[in-house]
């Protein structure tokens, strides 16, 4: 008799729709990104990548090899394979400066020798670089990723994360400035400067992205907005997040670094003042390189876009309070990171509501009704057989009615 | 309505006329052939029985009559597999008397019968829900109340599946009549036939009949999309009222019935023919002949896809009951086709899938689709780890098991499998 494969419904799936693919389709949105970076930053944001790229994936294959035993079974289903590892170092790769020099380190080869010095910018091909990414891309993984279990299991954005730990750690200088290094704000990020705004010249730099950056992948607006527009043709990220997200942070980029901080410094501004701050705030910085590639990612965001919406308000509003009171000039991945731990926050308290809820529900009453009465014939038994026993165990009670006000008073204490 | 795109697949049988299939040697007519209690059998092994003659009497309100489907004896009564364990079944043999003899049937009533008589002949006829539900239909006019608008559904969503989309070409005068037998036995004032939009042909047809007729029947194109024939997402689309979770269509003062249903309606009215006989598509690059099929109730598959010029050269991996987003699949062909299953497909290697699932990457893309707005992912993992208050909390009870979001998961996560278990579990611990 002939026999067929048995399995549960549905039998019809989405083929163009895997996890690689995804995968692929952002690494392909990355591509712009890293043609501006290497075209103003130079040859070593390749090797950055192919060094990030490399140390995510061996760090992965590694991580789970370790965790199911070296077999060539688990090689061969290995979780790498999706390639979002690959994403993460892609993306970590371009949260770094395309050179830097480790205090105490100086493990670079100059124009005139090894370790000869001259500064950064005279950097042929830097091995501090190097270690730091590869320290970076490994902590993104093994520590960010594959600890909490996994694709899909990590709380904070790896390639973020990553970021932020290496700032932390590691005291360098870094090359900020473009390689080309023509207009006025070379050697240093306009948010780090004097926050001065002058000519139309210098938004049509900032647009295109011939100006000083802390991170290669944040120097070229349109690149990244050629990103988003691939991803959003491909209907990997939702088309409305970026936008929404422009928006909140125009608002309180107007409100806190163009208005507040300048009245508290005693400056009174003219609105085209005003307008230039914030253009000149858009076309820096790390918050669009964040908003579309970081705070769209699946894992480290929260499913519902109500959820998603609070998201990036938040990321909005807190990268515009510290661009405008914090110590740091630039915060888009302080933000990130703040944000993402508050993801299961609001994925616990948005919850859509199913089709056709209605407030009142009858049945919905009735059937809490039937419940609690449950409740109530149990809860009687229980205190039966609890007076049966109370004398014999006396302590049990007090304790448990200890307990109860206990966990309260440490739930409510912030 | 959220919802997704599928490849439809209906091009193997679109253009299948409907034609008959002659009665196999042996019918194994299921005793529960739909919602309910199942029918009470009511002949013995060496009884002759008539085509149309009554087998199987309905257990009750929520039951129905079965018929016998040939001429022919009882063989025995044996307890056979059907897609949900082993049930028992009447084992006809026929005699091969096809024509000689005239099925045995009720007398016919005319088009303007009182309610009460249409509901009396629908409970009669053994009718039920032919759009996979299979609820006695009589047990629906019967407590329907005050309706206002009678909906026959046409959609058709599940891909693969053409008889609906036959029926209304081929017997447009019937299964509009049927339609309006139903509304005239709930009295609703007002009466909707939803095709979706890729049915062309048979929207044009039936808009040609009413006019010819003088009907007083709105014709509405739906937008091709899955689950567009699901109860709650038709009435949306049609009427704009939502039916609150856990409510029948009929608190909005809905009712919505199959296409095939309304013909079977006509025809156990007008004709006075019981429910033996239902049109099933046979479909899927598996099969010879792709076809739309008269089927004898109770006839095998394996007779059924004889018929049909047996397998293609094509390897078939897999055998659905019932449509590839919510059916059953089987692990052979013998299994008796029932009043409710109107799909039989044989899916080739490229039609289905076979990827492991991976874990999930939070992409949300099963909520995205999900017509009910669910959060299926949260609904999975509470299910895997057997924490079902939480999955409850995320929309368990309101899961419709269209398949949408194991259809879109990249992962390939079978969710809707996780989902059903902790539907059981659900129900197992509130009894």
């Amino acid at each position: 008799m002939k026999t067929f494969t048995v399995s549960a419904a549905p039998f019809y799936r989405n083929r163009q729709n895997t996890t690689r693919k995804i995968m692929l389709d952002v690494l392909t949105a990355l591509v712009p990104c890293f043609l501006a970076a290497s075209l103003f930053f130079g040859y070593h944001v390749l090797i950055n990548l192919v060094a990030s790229m490399g140390a995510c994936f061996g760090a992965e294959l590694l991580m789970e090899l370790a965790q199911k035993g070296f077999k060539k079974e688990n090689v061969k289903n290995a979780s790498c394979r999706d390639c979002s590892c690959l994403v993460t170092g892609a993306l970590f790769a371009l949260t770094m400066p395309s050179k830097i020099m480790v205090r105490g380190w100086d493990l670079n080869f100059y124009a005139n020798g090894f370790r000869t010095g001259g500064g950064a910018n005279a950097i042929l091909f830097s091995f501090d670089t190097l270690i730091v990414c590869i320290i970076g891309s490994i902590f993104a993984i093994a520590v960010v990723k594959m600890l909490f279990g996994g694709i899909g299991k990590n709380f904070m954005n790896p390639a973020g994360a990553a970021h932020i730990f290496l700032l932390l750690c590691f005291s360098y200088t870094a090359v900020t400035a473009g390689a080309w290094g023509l207009s006025g704000t070379a050697g240093a990020t306009w948010l780090s400067g004097d926050k001065a705004t002058g000519n139309a010249s210098l938004f049509l730099d900032m647009f295109l992205g011939n100006k000083g950056s802390a991170s290669v992948g944040e120097t070229s607006m349109i690149a990244i907005l050629m990103g988003c527009a691939y991803l959003c043709f491909k209907r990997v990220i939702d088309v409305r997040i970026p936008l929404i997200g422009l928006g909140c942070f125009c608002l309180f980029i107007f409100i806190f670094d163009g208005m507040i901080a300048r009245d508290l410094l005693g400056r009174v501004d003219t609105p085209a003042r005003l307008f230039n701050n914030l253009f000149a705030n858009l076309m820096t910085g790390g918050f669009i390189f964040g908003l579309v590639f970081m705070a769209t990612d699946y894992s480290t965001t929260p499913n519902t876009f109500t959820g998603h919406l609070i998201f990036i308000a938040g990321y909005a509003l807190l990268t515009a309070l510290i661009r405008a009171f914090a110590a740091w000039p630039e915060g888009a991945f302080f933000a990130i990171l703040l944000m993402n731990v508050a993801t299961p926050l609001i994925d616990r308290y948005v919850i859509p509501k199913p089709f056709g809820y209605q407030k009142e529900r009858k049945s919905g009453v009735r059937g809490a009704a039937k419940l609690g009465i449950r409740k109530e014939e149990l809860g009687m038994k229980d205190k039966k057989s609890v007076s049966d026993t109370k004398q014999s165990t006396p302590s049990e009670i007090p304790h448990s009615s200890l307990l109860i006000p206990h966990s309260k008073d440490t739930g409510v204490a912030p | 309505m959220s919802g997704i795109r599928v490849a439809m697949h209906k091009a193997y049988g679109e253009k299948q006329k409907i034609i008959s299939m002659p009665p196999p040697k042996r019918v194994y007519i299921p005793l529960s052939q739909h919602t309910g209690k199942p029918a009470i059998a009511i002949v013995a092994a060496g009884d002759t029985v008539q085509k149309g003659q009554l087998i199987g009497r309905a257990d009750g309100k929520i039951s129905a009559n079965v018929f016998s489907s040939v001429f022919g004896r009882v063989i025995e009564i044996i307890d056979f597999a059907a897609t949900d364990g082993k049930r028992p079944h009447i084992v006809i043999e026929s005699d091969g008397e096809e024509d000689g003899g005239k099925a045995a049937g009720f007398l016919p009533l005319a088009l303007d019968a009182e309610p009460a008589q249409i509901i009396a002949r629908v409970r009669e006829a053994g009718i039920v829900g032919m759009g996979g539900a299979g609820f006695p239909t009589a047990a629906k006019l019967e407590s329907a109340g005050e309706i206002d608008t009678y909906i026959i559904n046409g959609a058709e969503c599940e891909p693969f599946v053409t008889c609906d989309h036959r029926i209304m070409l081929e017997y447009t005068e019937e299964f509009l009549s049927g339609s309006r037998l139903l509304q005239r036995a709930v009295n609703a004032k007002k009466l909707i036939v939803a095709v979706e939009e890729n049915k062309k042909n048979a929207i044009e047809k039936i808009r040609d009949v009413i006019e010819r007729e003088g009907y007083d029947i709105k014709v509405l194109t739906l937008p091709s999309r899955y689950p567009q024939g699901a109860e709650k997402q038709l009435i949306y689309t049609a009427t704009r009222k939502k039916v609150a979770p856990g409510k029948f269509p009929s608190s909005v003062g809905v009712l919505v019935s199959n296409v095939h249903t309304a013909l079977s309606t006509y025809l156990a009215v007008i004709n006075g023919e019981p429910l033996y006989r239902r049109v099933m598509t046979v479909s899927g690059g598996g099969i010879q002949n792709p076809s739309n099929l008269w089927v004898p109730g109770g006839a095998l598959f394996t007779d059924i896809i004889e018929f049909c010029g047996g397998y293609s050269g094509e390897e078939t991996v897999k055998l659905i009951d019932g449509g590839p987003m919510t059916g059953t699949a089987l692990e052979h062909t013998d299994y008796a086709a029932e009043k409710r299953v109107g799909l039989l497909a044989l899916l080739t290697p490229e039609e289905t899938h076979k990827k492991q699932p991976s874990p999930c990457i939070r992409c949300g893309k099963c909520a995205r689709g999900c017509p009910m707005r669910l959060m299926p992912m949260y609904i999975d993992a509470y299910a895997l780890t057997g924490d079902i208050a939480k999955a409850v909390r995320y929309g368990l009870r309101e899961c419709i098991r269209c398949g949408c979001c194991a259809f879109n998961c990249p992962a390939k996560r079978p969710l809707v499998q996780s989902i059903r278990l902790a539907k059981k579990k659900d129900e197992a611990m509130r009894r």
